[in-house]
This record gives structure tokens, sequence and C-alpha cells, in this order.
């Protein structure tokens, strides 16, 4: 049973990183042609208004976020990286960041936000539903039918 | 015997029980520091050190250590040893909260566990006793653990804040588990569900059944909701009622929802029917997440997985809570136990959203107190 069953996952797997891979084909060129258009209308700015020095810091903000943002999506953690790329056991590094002192004598306590919280909030294994679904509509009934054996079969079966 | 060395350091009160109870299965000791450092109210709380009270119980040689203020504690563990025990656990969570580590732990023991805790059946908190027994023992089940002895039974219901209620939790001992391949969860044949009221009218429970039926019949025709009404010592300490929900498929898998009323004195008196109602959407998003195992089941599966026999097992699970998200860091940690994760789109099918498959290789823990028989 195993075997007949893994047999169709496998291409499944292999579409879907295809998929994904061209996504961020998608992405980088979608893009190249936001940078390419932003450097068309850096000229176009510098031809009209000449050298305007006091604006100067502005025209690469948002090539910069558009560099940020490329930067961001290439190092797009997958699944995998999000769960082991992170160390748990950063305690020793943490002590170091969070007692910084002031005129050697107090300490700055300043709640490290995520991370602290994190650390002491509820041990619970339940997974909220944090953005419910609105299940009065036919459109999201509809999404779940086929879980259901009243729903659509596969043809194999 | 193991050093300081050894031991695993994590700060925080978050994750506690998966952290002894994978040094409780690994040998490793642990310290957990900085445990509600900055509170007002710093240190462990009751709840959890009823907890530590109950590991204490169920093994035999455990050393644990904890400071003045209660912001550290240092675990090393002794062997498993379980037998018959009685445990009252704090009110402050419930029984679901202790349960769930019992899970892990139960089949590992040198003698079978039966035990008895007292507490809390049903909160808005943990998944309760009635959730538990619907959907983590078939679980277990496909690992090869069952018997005549394994039960859990509700001998009396207990809701928040008093409490009162009493479980009984029975377990065989296994020396290895059976590796699984849970890959397609099938399709959903039937939902069983359980209204329960105490110290208050039994006609709340019906009232709850009839607003749940009214949203779930839209899907599918098999459903029964069964009502309980626990009285008199029984019924525990406080008033309120509840539901939870659990769809069954037809390739065995168990996908469950429930909600409790607010506790006596806290927040303003829920409607049965709002509760029924809100209930049978949870678990519509549940099944709309799917996978084969329940969102709070998803670490228990990963665990028994990771405890079976050198050999390959699969899981298809809906998206990873993140309460399993650190589970599986810590599988790491303890067992050096890696999984391969593949995202697995939706598509064209009208079954939810997307799901993952966990794969890996069991390391084939055997319960040490069985080799020799």
């Amino acid at each position: 049973g195993g075997v007949v069953r893994g047999k169709p996952a496998s291409p499944q797997g292999g579409s879907g990183q295809k998929l994904e891979s061209e996504n961020m084909v998608d992405e980088t060129s979608d893009i190249e042609t936001l940078l390419k258009e932003e450097e068309e209308h850096k000229e176009e700015n510098s031809s009209s208004m000449e050298t305007s020095g006091a604006l100067k810091w502005k025209e690469d903000l948002s090539r910069k976020a558009a560099e940020a943002f490329l930067r961001q999506q290439q190092a797009a953690p997958n699944l995998r990286k999000l769960i082991y790329g992170t160390v748990t056991e950063d305690n020793e590094d943490e002590d170091g960041d969070t007692l910084e002192e002031l005129g050697g004598l107090f300490r700055v306590s300043q709640p490290d936000r995520g991370c602290k919280h994190k650390a002491d909030s509820l041990d619970c294994s339940r997974f909220l539903v944090e953005a419910p679904h609105d299940w009065d509509l036919e459109e999201v009934m509809n999404s779940i039918r086929d879980c259901f054996v009243t729903g659509k079969w596969e043809d194999e079966k | 015997m193991a050093t300081q060395a050894h031991s695993l350091s994590y700060a925080g009160c978050n994750f506690l029980r998966q952290r002894l109870v994978l040094s409780t299965l690994s040998g490793r000791p642990v310290k957990i520091r900085r445990i509600r450092a900055r509170d007002d109210n710093p240190g462990l709380r009751d709840f959890e050190a009823s907890f530590i009270r109950l590991l204490d119980k169920i093994t035999n040689g455990s050393r644990i250590e904890i400071n003045q203020t209660g912001t550290t504690l240092y675990y090393q563990p002794g062997l498993l040893y379980g037998g018959s025990v009685e445990h009252d656990c704090s009110v402050l969570r419930s029984i679901g909260y202790y349960l769930e580590a019992l899970l892990c732990l139960a089949p590992f023991m040198k003698h079978p566990l039966k035990i008895v805790l007292r507490g809390v059946t049903n909160d808005q908190v943990d998944p309760s006793v009635d959730v538990l027994k619907a959907t983590a023992l078939p679980l277990l089940k496909q690992f090869g653990i069952d018997g005549e002895s394994f039960e859990l039974k509700i001998l009396r219901r207990g809701m928040p804040p008093g409490g009162g209620g009493e479980v009984l939790f029975s377990c065989p001992v296994r020396k290895v588990l059976k590796p699984v391949q849970l890959t397609d969860p099938g399709k959903i044949k039937r939902i069983r569900g359980m209204a329960y009221s105490v110290r208050v009218s039994p006609q709340m429970a019906n009232r709850i059944v009839d607003s749940a039926r009214s949203i779930l019949n839209k899907f599918i025709p098999d459903i029964y909701i069964y009502t309980d009404h626990m009285k008199g010592v029984n019924s525990g300490k406080s008033p309120g009622f509840g539901l939870s929900l659990v769809a069954e498929t037809t390739n065995g898998t168990f996908l469950s929802a429930e909600l409790a009323s607010n506790p006596q004195g806290q927040g303003a008196a829920v409607l049965p029917e709002d509760l029924g109602r809100n209930c049978a959407k949870l678990l519509l998003e549940e099944i709309y997440r799917g996978g084969c195992v329940d969102s709070t089941n998803q670490s228990l599966v990963l665990l028994l997985m990771t405890l079976g026999q050198q050999d390959v097992s699969k899981v298809l699970l809906g998206p990873l809570s993140p309460y399993t998200i650190e589970f599986l860091r810590h599988l790491k940690s303890f067992f050096q136990v890696m999984f391969k994760i593949e995202t697995k789109p939706c598509g064209e099918e009208l079954k939810g959203g997307d799901k993952v498959l966990m794969t890996c290789v069991g390391i084939g823990f055997s319960n040490l107190s069985k080799t020799l028989k």
C-alpha cells in the first residue's frame, strides 16, 4: 500500500518545487523591471531639476528598498530553514544583550519584545485560529467540500 | 552519571513540558533559567510545580533542583517507572495539560502506568480529556500501543475554577513502536461529539447540540452528538457546559474542536446556542487545516515517529503550530533527529489549505526496562 501511495506523491512534490522556483524567477524579474523603471524615473528627475542636492538622499530610497526586498526574497527561508535554521540555545548571547549598564551602576531593563515574550508565554499545545473564515459564505464552505465522503472522489478510487 | 556538561540549557517558562518530557526520554538533564524572571510574581507557578511533582512520581531517581525564587530549574531525569499512581493536578490548568505529557511517556514505563488524575477535566485553555480520549488514543494505537488495559475514563467531570473532576488513564508498555505511513487522511464519514453540562440545567446540552448540528448538517448527514449531564459528586465543584466535536475519516483520522463556557465569575455568560455554533465552525477550521493528525496532536505523532524503529515514517499534517515548530527544534537538540519537510499545495481540490508532509527515520528507541524480558 505504502509504495503505491508513495509514487504519485513524488512527481507532485517535484512540480511543487518547480512552481516555487518559477515564482521566484517571476518575482526577481518583477523587481528588476521595478529597478529599471526607478532608474529611468531618476534620470528624468535629474534632467528636469538639475542638481538639487538637498533631496539627493531621497533618490536612492526606493532603489535601496527594492534591493533590500530582493535580498530578503533570495534569503526567504523555506519551512525547514524556518524551523531548524534558528538556534534555540542562544541564552548566553541574550544575557549579554540585555545587561546594558548605565553609568556602570544601573541596568537597562528592556522588554525584548518578540523573543522574551515567547520565552515566558503560555505553554499550550492548542493551535488557535487567528483569522477565522466566514463559514456562512457558500464559497468558503465549498473550499472543504471534498474532505467529506459526500464530496467529489478522485477517479482512481 | 551525567554531568552538567551534557545538560541542555533553556530560558523562560514556555515549552516547559516538552523540555522535561524529552529530557526524561533522552536521559539528558536540562537547566531552565529565567523563568518569569521579569514578572511581578517571578518563578514557577503552582501548576508547573504540580507537573514536576507528577514527573517525580512516575520516575525513579530523578533529581530536581529549584532555586529560592523559583526562576531556575535543574532536572536530571531518572528512569521511567510507572505503576499505580494518583495525582492531584493544579486547578489552574486542566488535566489535559498533564495528560499530554503522560501520553508521551506512558508507553515507555517499566511497569504499565495506571494513574488517577484529579482536577479540571474541561477548560478553555488546554485540550480536554474528551478530546484527548477521542484523538490521541487512536493515534497511539497506530503505533502499536493497544490492548485491553488501554483506556482513558472520565469518572467525574470538573470545570474551573473549582475543579473536582477525576479521570483514570491506563496505558500498556511497548518495547518498540511501529513505524507509520499516515499520508492519506481519507474522507470524513461521520462527526461525533459530546455536549456536557454540570451544575446547570441539563437542557443546556440539548441547546448546544441543536445549534452545532444546524451548521454541520450542511456538510454531512451522519452526525451524532451525545449529551452528558453528570450529577452529584460526579459533577465537580463549579457549574459549566461545553462541547467537543470529532470528525472521523475513512482512514482513521480524527480531527477535533472544542469550546467550554466561561468559568464561573469570569467574563460574560455564554449562550449555549452561540457556543454550539462557534464550536462547529472551529471544527470546520480544523478540517480546512486538515492532515492525518489533529493540530493538537502534531507533536505527539512527531515524537512517536522519532522514537520508532529504524525505519521511515511519514505523516501528512496541516500547517504546523508554533508549539510543534518548537517541538521539532527540541527533537533535534535532544535526539539529533531532523525531519524532511515538504509543502504540499492543495491545488484544484476542494480540500482546504496547504499541507505539510513530514518524513523521518526513527532512532530505534527501545524501552530499556523491557529488554531483559
